[in-house]
């Protein structure tokens, strides 16, 4: 059975057909063809497929597409304005905290979700913020340096 | 190049290919989508091991969208292998793990693929099944291939049996020494499989062209071992199948071993856009993956060592049974270079290992990052702990005592060059505080050393190309998956160029254009492409400086490039452009193209002459054990390495921290669970744990310099050898904490809560 999903991606209203039984990921990965969003666990472990949702960050392969009929989204394709990065993005680029960078689209929209909370996270807060993200090349050491980095360009103290 | 005049080498410039990371570009091979591409599905046997007795396809033919059905007789009758020559692309006659491919499906919807295969109906007839390694080569354990030979050093009497790698190290009389020894420790260790879980998953697609070439894309480290080995299961010649590298996110050598990494996925859906002639494409899911794709092996080693008892080392004797898996897979180099590095980094002048690299109805074995060293080192490093408390020793102290110097030989080393072990470990006892920290209750400290080697193995090539504007394109044969490629090549290339980093383009892979390379593996990428690299741009800048020596009136050994402008040293007003010369090079020589190899057999004629310079590490951390409930908690956590000279310098650090955490996983809680009929009991992420930032310590990496290796200004591989102390480490300071020694990973809650309380403390 197909339904039809209207949503707001990046600011703009979507409106498209899948089957009832497609999830978000599936829908923006595979519908909407838009790939930033990844694809791994399908079982909401990794977070490489995190999107914003009405302001909070969800794994969106274990969400199904019905479900977001009217809900505002933002993936990693709609956080650049224009040529230039979200500070969250640059500070990724800037520490190396991209290594094969399967996993970043999923940290960079957690991280961005924590920065819309807080100007100051704490070592706790990041902890929290992140723990549903796994990655598998950095140890989360250099994803740590960046997400201080973008919190303190963010804040104006960098 | 002296190391002063380097200008970038060693620095951490942006990596290439960062911002289409960060900004969701579609890099990667799951981001592929082909005009009119139909969904590949595999069937993948649900027994460890059973004879097929039928494969009947018609119903699943049947279903409207389905266009392409294939079982082993569809494909030519031959077998794939690195050392034995032992599997066909989709299981023929038998299946010897649970995961084994058995039949494919192309369908114009994953839903309709996944109803195909449910109507493919396979009758088996089940067989017993060989678990663990060591009772598989007994007489009695079940034949898992009738028709391979033992290794021709094993004695054909029945005795042993589903060998398929045999390993000896002898040096010296390790028995006549044992017997001479002050004491003699003698345990037994053991590690489980691991899955590398990269993040991305497996993928290959594939279409037949008009002029009949096939065209594969995949996710592999070896594009070019996927592309002999997919023509050969094809029988199609190498000039008519062309393998494209789609970005990798992620591999750890799980990627890494040709065709079976993937369990034969690019040669079967060759197979399915051959027979459907529409281009396909298979995606793994990941519980599928887990199951069926190659592993880090578990491995049992015996371990046994005379000591005098000034904590002089006087004797090894080990024996080793390495889980190849269900076919041989890597597991011969792997379970080899196991048994090799049971004997130690140390000063061993009698040493004998046996090793066995055995089949057992598993996952196969492939190449994961560090293929034998981690198992080997937690092995080693336990036991070198555990004998200096036999000895009272400090055992830092007792390490050092056996540390070789250079001009030292050490098992399975000629000669070594410059040795950094001693070094590391007095900079990690410093870092973690040896000695000094405080220490609460249920608090302990340990420590872990490491080596590697990188010296073995094929070269590879690169071809540097100026352009007309003086940027550079350049070819190699590795694969971007947050190694060399987007890194350190650039650098090396824009150093002997005099260009900025950011005019530099590395190409992924294309069989058809790349040079050869044996693959993204084996901590070879600085050695292979960062050397040849390093040549195809001196060869580039000699070819534009022969010809701008006759506009500038100066001997080409008189210029420099500075600021992309070719000029006379000591002259900087005598200049041309380099995009000038690039430009008139179309009339000379056609194209400024520099080439470049890495000579492996000068490589090892230099090793031979002046010794090895290999890597080494030692690792340290404080951990606190929970004696309620057997959790271990890594408080602090030092890595020091010598890895020459870093190229990309937070590159070279993000690598030792991503292979340390790796390990730290194994350690603390990763393990592939089987139950006695070898079925996997936790393919998904929901059960397989892996760790999260909430377990990660901050490592805090040093890189100790002044040891240069034989890559390009020094450099030595830097991508596996964190993955090897890591296990012993945290064992060692669970034992600082507790008193308890584990012999068996993971240290996990319930085996540390276990081992507690049967050491009546917890």
């Amino acid at each position: 059975m197909s339904v039809t999903i209207n949503t707001i991606i990046n600011g703009k209203a979507v409106s498209a057909s899948a089957d009832a039984s497609t999830s978000l990921l599936e829908f923006i990965r595979d519908t909407l063809e838009m790939k930033g969003s990844k694809l791994c666990c399908n079982t909401g472990e990794c977070g490489a497929c995190t999107v914003i949702y009405n302001g909070k960050p969800i794994n969106t392969c274990v969400t199904m597409a019905a479900d977001a009929n009217g809900a505002e989204i933002i993936t990693i394709e709609g956080l650049a304005d224009g040529d230039k990065l979200h500070p969250v993005q640059q500070a990724f680029v800037d520490t190396g905290a991209v290594q094969c960078g399967y996993c970043t689209p999923g940290f960079i929209m957690s991280v961005k979700a924590l920065l819309d909370r807080t100007k100051k996270p704490t070592a706790e807060d990041i902890e929290e913020a992140v723990s549903g993200n796994i990655c598998r090349c950095t140890g989360y050491n250099k994803i740590v340096d960046a997400i201080h980095l973008a919190a303190d360009r963010i804040a104006g103290r960098a | 190049m002296a190391k002063a005049e380097l200008k970038i080498i060693g620095s951490s410039p942006a990596r290439m290919g960062g911002i289409d990371r960060v900004v969701g570009k579609g890099v990667y091979g799951i981001d592929l989508m082909l005009k009119d591409q139909l969904h590949g599905a595999i069937l993948r046997s649900q027994y460890a091991h059973a004879k097929i007795v039928s494969i009947d396809t018609s119903e699943a033919k049947k279903i409207p969208g389905v266009h392409a059905v294939v079982t082993a007789d569809d494909a030519p009758n031959v077998r794939y292998g690195r050392s034995y020559i032992d599997r066909h692309i989709l299981a023929r006659g038998k299946v010897r793990f649970m995961g084994d491919p058995v039949a494919a499906v192309a369908a114009d919807t994953p839903a309709i693929a996944k109803q195909a295969l449910k109507k493919i109906k396979v009758v088996y007839e089940p067989l017993p099944v060989a678990i663990d390694p060591e009772e598989a080569t007994k007489p009695d354990a079940p034949t898992l291939h009738d028709d391979m030979p033992l290794p021709k050093t094993i004695p054909a009497d029945g005795k042993l049996k589903n060998i398929c790698g045999h390993a000896v190290v002898h040096v010296g009389d390790a028995d006549k020494a044992m017997a001479e020894a002050d004491l003699v420790v003698d345990e037994v260790y053991e590690t489980k499989m691991i899955h590398p879980q990269y993040l991305e998953p497996r993928i290959a697609a594939a279409q037949m062209e008009p002029n009949g070439r096939l065209t594969v894309w995949a996710n592999a480290q070896a594009p070019f071992p996927v592309r002999q080995e997919t023509a050969k299961m094809l029988g199609l010649p190498l000039n008519n199948v062309r393998v494209i590298s789609a970005g990798l996110g992620g591999g750890f050598g799980g990627k890494g071993s040709g065709i079976t990494s993937g369990g034969a996925v690019e040669p079967i859906c060759g197979l399915l856009a051959i027979k459907a002639k529409r281009p396909v494409m298979i995606v793994l899911d990941k519980a599928e993956e887990t199951i069926s794709t190659t592993i880090r092996a578990g491995a049992r080693m015996y371990i046994k060592t005379g000591v005098k008892k000034d904590g002089t080392i006087v004797a090894r004797t080990g024996k080793v049974f390495y889980d190849a898996g269900g076919y041989s897979g890597f597991g011969v180099q792997a379970g080899g270079r196991c048994t090799n590095m049971l004997g130690g980094w140390y000063l061993i002048p009698n040493c004998h290992i046996e090793g066995y690299t055995v089949y057992t109805n598993k996952q196969v074995c492939g190449p994961v990052r560090g293929p034998g060293g981690p198992q080997a080192a937690f092995a080693v490093e336990s036991h070198m702990d555990s004998i200096a408390a036999k000895l009272g020793m400090d055992p830092t102290e007792f390490r050092l005592k056996n540390t070789p110097k250079a001009g030292d030989k050490i098992v399975g080393v000629a000669k070594l060059r410059d040795v950094s072990l001693g070094e590391t470990i007095r900079i990690a006892k410093e870092n973690i505080g040896w000695g000094k920290a405080k220490l609460e209750k249920n608090q302990g400290i340990g420590i872990a050393t490491g080596s590697w080697i990188e010296s073995a193995g094929p070269g590879g090539g690169a071809i540097v190309k100026v352009n007309e504007d003086g940027s550079v394109t350049v070819h190699i044969g590795k694969i971007d998956m947050g190694t060399i490629p987007g890194f350190g090549i650039p650098m090396i290339v824009a150093e002997e160029l005099g260009i900025p980093v950011s005019d530099v383009t590395v190409l992924n892979v294309d069989t058809d254009a790349s040079p050869w390379d044996a693959g993204t593996v084996g901590s070879r990428g600085i050695l292979v492409s960062g050397g040849a690299s390093r040549l195809a741009a001196i060869d580039a800048r000699n070819q534009l400086f022969k010809m701008a020596a006759g506009k500038l009136e100066a001997s080409p050994d008189d210029l420099e490039i500075i600021d992309k402008q070719i000029r006379v040293k000591g002259t900087p007003a005598k200049s041309v452009p380099l995009a000038t010369v690039a430009t008139d090079a179309h009339n000379v020589i056609g194209e400024v193209i520099g080439r470049g190899y890495c000579d492996n057999l000068q490589l090892v004629a230099e090793e031979k002459a002046h010794g090895s310079s290999q890597p080494f590490t030692t690792h340290a951390c404080i951990v606190e054990v929970d004696t309620m409930t057997g959790n271990v908690k890594i408080l602090k956590y030092v890595a020091v390495h010598d890895i020459g000279q870093p190229i990309h310098r937070a590159a070279a650090e993000g690598q030792i921290e991503g292979a340390a955490a790796m390990s730290i996983g194994q350690a603390l809680c990763e393990q592939v669970v089987f139950d006695k009929d070898g079925r996997t009991m936790n393919p998904s992420f929901v059960d397989y744990l892996m760790p999260t930032i909430n377990m990660m310590p901050r490592i805090e990496t040093t890189l100790v310099e002044g040891y240069p290796g034989a890559g390009p200004y020094g450099a030595k591989g830097a991508g596996e050898i964190a993955c090897v102390p890591p296990m012993a480490c945290i064992a060692n300071a669970i034992f600082n904490a507790t008193g308890v020694r584990i012999k068996t990973l993971p240290l996990s809650p319930e085996n540390v809560l276990r081992a507690l309380k049967e050491a009546g403390k917890a």
